[in-house]
């Protein structure tokens, strides 16, 4: 639901100021708004002095952010409640400790990012002499003799062969030539010759466009033979070397981390308090704050203040008929178990203030239709393990435990349609375990799903239709009459439909069908020229809910086609696997498209009934904290 | 022959749709990768858009099964 906001003003002497916005602070529930300007009360401007102080304070919150970025962001861990108030040697030692944190986290990581680089060269280097280990003695038995290392392109057998046929023509058959495919798919070429041939050979090469690739230059001079072996020492000893780094950059964060989080926490809220004097009205010996916070908080505010400052401030609720119109920021406060869904809502612009929340009724429909979708014991199952994994991983409050918790529900949604429909993988479950379908099996009654697909689309789209109802109902009687005869005339059509197909007595199809053409006229006259066209929208809408049978049916026999290659393959083994990767390939798609329908479903046709979008975001007015994605402490991470 | 031509009559009403479906799903798709390039924020919305003209598809999938279904087939 949409929080129910109050506006308040809070009064109080001039001098008190520097008292309130501290308390308010602390408070953190109020949302403050711009000052009004009127005859005798003028916004508070800061002075030359305070502007430069903001503009000092902006600059070292910069740097300590710099540090904190550097180290790897802010960690969550970081606990909320930061000293305020630093002075001018608190603030030059966070200068310096910034600074000196961002040089050597840089220093660190260049140095890492170096090795890794050096490491990712040695690796391509290894690819091309790794095959030519084995021939190291043989290079060894022919001493004097220069070795040379080259790529030939793709293209099968005929750049080896010119290239053997120019070596024959210049040397008669004093070389040893191995080649070897590498993974890049070109050719790698090993060739021993007399140290005498060298400039010969290099002519050859620039004839022919062969590229010669020299031993990295640590090895340099040293023959493949010798070389080889170094590489992989080298390359295993800077892995070692990037792990001493991690823990080097993992010790500094662990030092500094919580020292320069607290400056930036401090700064920020100085940085706040004062841009909220900007946001303060005053006359000549007393100011004025307004904002929004939550009618419920409003008693607690003037408790606050009052028990830190007795009776010399005021707080007054502005009445509704003074601020009817003006964007009130919008708070969504939803139960436990619905809370995950605000996430999907958040996708779009918040609702309007005074309009209809759709968390609690997305956090139904979404894992509903999902299950519809994918229904299957065994996908749901795999689906279940996948979110307690997440949410085991997950920060409280992150977006990763919201993804969690949402696929959560589709797994169990789709669990039980699984057992509606007789699913375990497909038609394993009915083969093997004889497992039956409870309502309908949906790979012969194609009829009853698009039945039961598009008579949901109707239920949904109706629901959607009589919750605009009642938030035009809030606007007046007047705003409702159109959005009531929409819903009338929807719900008349397919109590037709129902009598046409026999779901309903036969009788009713006349009444119903004569109705409509009655409403009809009264639409037009109450909704323009438009009305028809949504009326025609809505039907579309419902029919739309038919991809819930559609990409079901395309899930259930991808499954069931999974299945028979066991069967079709010849090898048990051979068509046990390829069903196991049919069977991924399957799940994969099985939980991205119906994600992306059932949001369609919602975004589009369900909320295109209702929502109205435009709300303002809450930002009250509070102390800093981590955001709750921030990454864990450095420490934590593993070598890469 | 009349089955022939039924069959035929239902391959297209999912065929036709589903070429007009990739069409406009290769332009929105394109337009929406240019957006995400620039604005990472709003890949959710332009997936959301781009799942869209699926309606098209999905309704000529529904004529066919009609289609067939009073066919009998």
């Amino acid at each position: 639901m949409i929080l129910p906001m109050s506006k308040v003003r809070v009064l109080g002497a001039r001098e008190l100021l520097p008292d309130v916005l501290p308390i308010l602070q602390d408070f953190g529930q109020m949302h403050l708004t711009p000052p009004r300007e009127a005859a005798g009360v003028h916004r508070v401007r800061p002075d030359q002095a305070q502007e430069r102080w903001a503009r000092q304070l902006g600059r070292i919150r910069q740097s300590v952010r710099a540090a904190l970025d550097a180290l790897g962001g802010p960690a969550a861990s970081v606990s909320r409640g930061v000293p305020t108030g630093a002075d001018r040697e608190t603030l030059a030692s966070w200068v310096r400790l910034a600074r000196r944190v961002r040089r050597e986290a840089r220093a660190l990581r260049e140095r890492k990012v170096g090795l890794e680089e050096e490491r990712a060269f040695l690796a391509r280097y290894w690819k091309f002499f790794g095959p030519f280990q084995d021939l190291a003695e043989a290079a060894a038995r022919w001493p004097g003799a220069a070795a040379y290392h080259v790529v030939l392109p793709r293209g099968g057998e005929r750049p080896l062969a010119r290239l053997k046929a120019g070596l024959r023509e210049m040397l008669g058959e004093e070389f040893e030539i191995w080649s070897r495919e590498i993974e890049t798919g070109e050719t790698g070429v090993l060739m021993l010759v007399p140290g005498t041939a060298s400039e010969r050979l290099e002519k050859l090469f620039t004839a022919e466009r062969v590229e010669e690739i020299d031993l990295p230059g640590a090895s340099g001079g040293l023959s493949a033979a010798q070389a080889i072996p170094r590489i992989v020492e080298r390359y295993d000893a800077i892995l070692g070397e990037v792990r001493a780094l991690e823990a080097s950059l993992a010790d500094l964060a662990r030092r500094h981390e919580e020292t320069l989080a607290r400056a930036h926490g401090t700064l920020t809220d100085e940085l706040a308090r004062l841009e909220a004097v900007e946001r303060t009205a005053a006359t000549n010996n007393a100011f004025v704050l307004e904002g929004w916070l939550p009618t419920s908080q409003v008693p607690a505010l003037r408790s606050d203040l009052e028990k830190a400052l007795g009776e010399t401030t005021v707080v007054e609720e502005v009445s509704r008929e003074e601020w009817v119109g003006e964007d009130v920021p919008v708070v969504l406060r939803n139960p436990r178990l619905f809370r995950p869904f605000e996430m999907l809502v958040g996708i779009l612009p918040l609702p309007r203030y005074g309009s209809i929340d759709p968390t609690p009724f997305l956090a139904i429909f979404f894992p509903m239709f999902f299950g519809l979708v994918l229904g299957d014991v065994g996908y749901g199952l795999v689906l279940a393990g996948i979110a307690l994994v997440l949410r085991h991983r997950s920060a409280k409050a992150s977006t990763l435990r919201a993804v969690a918790e949402i696929a959560g529900a589709c797994a169990a949604f789709t669990v039980i349609f699984g057992f509606v429909y007789g699913e375990l993988f497909g038609d394993a479950g009915a083969r093997l375990l004889g497992m039956r379908a409870l309502v309908f099996n949906r790979e012969e009654a194609l009829l009853p799903f698009l039945g039961l697909a598009i008579a949901i689309g109707a239920v949904h789209i109706i629901l959607g239709l009589v919750l605009n109802l009642i938030s035009k109902l809030r606007q007046g009687r007047r705003a409702a009459i159109g959005p009531g005869v929409m819903l009338l005339m929807v719900a008349l059509v397919v109590l037709a439909i129902l009598a046409a197909v026999g779901v309903l007595p036969g009788a009713f199809f006349t009444p119903t069908v004569l109705l409509v053409f009655v409403l009809f006229p009264v639409l037009v006259v109450v909704e323009g020229i438009l009305g028809p066209t949504e009326l025609v929208s809505a039907i579309g809408h419902i029919l739309s809910y038919a991809r819930v049978m559609a990409v079901g049916t395309a899930s259930v026999m991808m499954a069931v086609a999974a299945n028979r290659m066991i069967g079709a393959m010849g090898s048990l083994l051979v068509g046990s696997l390829f069903a196991l990767l049919f069977h991924l390939v399957n799940f994969a798609l099985g939980v991205f498209s119906p994600t992306v329908h059932a949001l369609r479903l919602h975004f589009v046709e369900f909320f295109g009934t209702f929502y109205s979008p435009g709300g303002t975001r809450y930002e009250p007015f509070g102390h800093w904290a981590p955001p709750s994605g921030s990454k864990p402490m450095p420490q934590s991470k593993g070598p890469t | 022959m009349e089955t022939a031509w039924t069959y035929l009559a239902a391959a297209l009403a999912v065929a036709v749709p589903a070429v007009a479906t990739a069409w406009a799903q290769s332009r929105i798709g394109a337009a929406g990768s240019a957006t995400m390039a620039e604005k990472p924020e709003l890949s959710a919305t332009i997936i959301i858009l781009v799942a869209i003209p699926e309606t098209m598809v999905i309704l000529g999938f529904v004529v066919a099964v009609m289609i067939l279904i009073g066919q009998g087939g």
